[in-house]
């Protein structure tokens, strides 16, 4: 009996043993075998970016080299592609080595495309990102060194390759192509800046840091030139004031970035800010606006260049509804006028031709009439809006 | 489908955007109230989802059936581009027995349509739902609104159509557009693509066609 017991015991054990000793080794080996997965797909994941990164960009001295302008199959961007040829902008982004997989990944993956050059500034070198080093520390109080640097190495590195020098934030989405249109009435050879214009402490004013602001080459030249001449030195820390005080300085115009109908462009805030939300009346905002604010939809233009504190998943969201989502049977309401001395004739007669092909193509499924090549086309068939009974209201400074 | 506790924080704001693009717009509630909503019979509760649905259609069958083409049906937290579901019901025809939204196969043979992304259905199909209850072919058997319907559709012939776009891209969305727009790390496929009756394009997952659920604070 008692043999025959112990007996027992002893399989009961054994079995017990053997069933959690298999149970545990299972979970490691699934759990190696997951993280490896992961790793593998995480890989291709990379490889599939580099890939795509090598047919958009040319990756020289630093600096991001846009090959062709985006744009997607079927789609008639001729006016766009007109405008980037004629209206060359170099981007360069203020970021920093702790922000380039947080940040500054994501703005190279969107909006950063539209440009014709880019340049991730930082205070350290990366030739991989690439990223340039600027030889600064980072932080804060580090951000006019870095714009007064960053401006330096733009202008000595690539002031042939750009007409208009753009800085943006690795939190700010720039539509490029609307800053196209609003620089497009105006040479590089003007001494102007454009951006959100704020009025306190300067005569003219100055443009806000996180939406962004751009320099013609002329301001940019003069910007080096009052560096050089001592008339402009690092005054303070807050970037965006000491730079409109050295542009006021050297005698740069503060440009006026609205549309025809006065609304603003550039926004120091996300789209969900400007549109909903309620700014208390004692909010520095209110203040330091140079033209009056517009709450509610009237806020922002429809053909808006910049928001700020954009984060990454954002930067998605708002090149999606930028590019792709309309709402279907609407010729956009609001046609800025085209600007001068770009043809409408080309554009219209390719249109024509265009839509040929569309209504042979249309025979085949009716479902085909997802056709946004259409709608877009007539853009630049049409003649300037009758809202503008006056000449095309050309964004100036005053 | 809305409750009086979310009136002020989530249908105004429907009222004041995408709404004003519906011909006609019944908010239904448990209650009545200023606002306006309708009053349903039923109490709040995710367990009364069906029954609100049920009670919704048959007002709407009652008050409304000859004031439209077709009957939306969307939650308080969805965002429909009415333009664009417009165009997407332009090639059916509304006499037809058909419904339309993103379509899943689970639980249900001919599929269902999920109910946060909103469904829609044609006059012919409200009319054969209400005779379903009316005639006790369908019953109130779950409180899984969205399959529930789908099995009442299933029951009473009506169809379900396809929603795609041209491309055979999504329209219908059950989450908003951050969850597919970005690319992830590879996760489980996530229970609503696993759900889907039609196969996923891959990059290109979104059409610029679109009704969808937004969640907002």
């Amino acid at each position: 009996m008692k043999a025959l017991g112990s007996r027992f015991s002893f399989c009961a054990g054994f079995v017990v043993g053997t069933f959690t000793l298999y149970v545990f080794l299972r979970q490691v080996c699934f759990e190696r075998t997951l993280s490896a997965q992961q790793a593998s797909s995480s890989d291709q994941l990379h490889d599939h970016q580099l890939e795509e990164e090598r047919t958009i960009w040319k990756k020289d001295r630093s600096a991001l080299f846009n090959l062709k302008h985006p744009h997607h199959t079927d789609e008639d961007s001729s006016l766009a592609d007109e405008l980037y040829k004629k209206v060359r902008i170099l981007c360069w982004v203020m970021t920093g080595p702790n922000n380039l997989e947080k940040k500054a990944r994501h703005v190279k993956s969107t909006w950063s495309r539209h440009c014709n050059v880019v340049v991730f500034m930082s205070s350290v070198d990366d030739p991989d990102f690439p990223t340039v080093g600027l030889g600064t520390k980072e932080g804060r109080d580090q951000l006019y060194w870095k714009t007064i640097r960053a401006f330096h190495y733009a202008y000595e590195h690539h002031s042939n390759e750009a007409d208009w020098f753009l800085k943006a934030d690795d939190d700010t989405y720039v539509i490029v192509d609307n800053l196209r249109w609003v620089l497009s009435n105006h040479t590089p050879e003007e001494p102007i800046y454009f951006g959100r214009r704020f009025k306190p402490y300067t005569k003219q004013g100055y443009m806000s840091g996180g939406a962004g602001y751009v320099l013609s080459k002329e301001a940019l030249r003069r910007f080096v030139e009052g560096f050089k001449s001592k008339l402009c030195t690092h005054t303070t820390s807050v970037e965006d004031l000491a730079m409109g005080q050295c542009m006021e300085k050297v005698g740069v115009l503060a440009g006026d970035s609205r549309d025809t109908v006065h609304r603003e462009t550039f926004h120091p805030f996300v789209p969900e800010q400007h549109l909903t939300a309620k700014f208390p009346k004692s909010f520095w905002y209110w203040s330091y606006c140079y033209y009056p604010i517009s709450e509610g939809p009237n806020c922002c233009s429809d053909v808006s260049v910049s928001f700020h504190y954009v984060d990454a998943s954002h930067m998605y969201l708002l090149e999606y509804y930028t590019y792709h989502l309309r709402a279907f049977g609407y010729r956009y309401r609001y046609q800025p006028p085209t600007p001068l001395g770009y043809n409408i004739e080309q554009s219209s007669s390719r249109a024509a031709a265009e839509e040929k092909k569309e209504l042979t193509s249309q025979e085949k499924g009716q479902g085909e009439g997802d056709d946004p090549s259409r709608t877009d086309k007539r853009q630049g068939v049409d003649p300037p809006p009758a809202a503008g009974k006056d000449p095309p209201a050309v964004p100036s400074g005053k | 489908m809305t409750g009086p506790k979310s009136l002020e924080s989530r249908t105004k704001h429907i009222r004041e955007t995408w709404a004003k693009r519906c011909n006609k717009v019944p908010c239904m509630s448990s209650v009545e109230t200023d606002f306006p909503t309708v009053k349903l019979n039923v109490s709040e509760g995710r367990e009364n989802l069906y029954w609100k649905t049920i009670r919704a259609f048959q007002y709407i069958h009652q008050h409304h059936l000859d004031e439209a083409d077709w009957f939306l049906k969307a939650d308080d937290d969805t965002f429909a581009v009415v333009e664009n579901l417009r165009y997407t019901l332009c090639r059916y025809d509304p006499l037809k027995p058909l419904y339309l939204g993103r379509r899943f196969t689970p639980f249900i043979s001919q599929g269902y349509m999920s109910g946060g992304a909103g469904y829609v259905l044609s006059k012919e199909a409200l009319r054969r739902f209400v005779e379903g209850f009316d005639t006790g072919k369908c019953t109130h058997f779950s409180t899984i609104e969205d399959m529930a319907l789908g099995k009442c559709m299933e029951t009473m012939k009506v169809e379900p159509a396809d929603s795609r776009d041209s491309k055979r891209r999504q329209t219908f969305h059950p989450y908003p557009p951050d969850y597919d727009l970005i690319r992830q790390f590879p996760r489980s496929r996530p229970w609503y693509l696993i759900y889907d009756h039609y196969p996923p394009t891959g990059v290109d997952c979104q059409s610029s066609v679109r009704s969808d659920a937004l969640k907002r604070a």
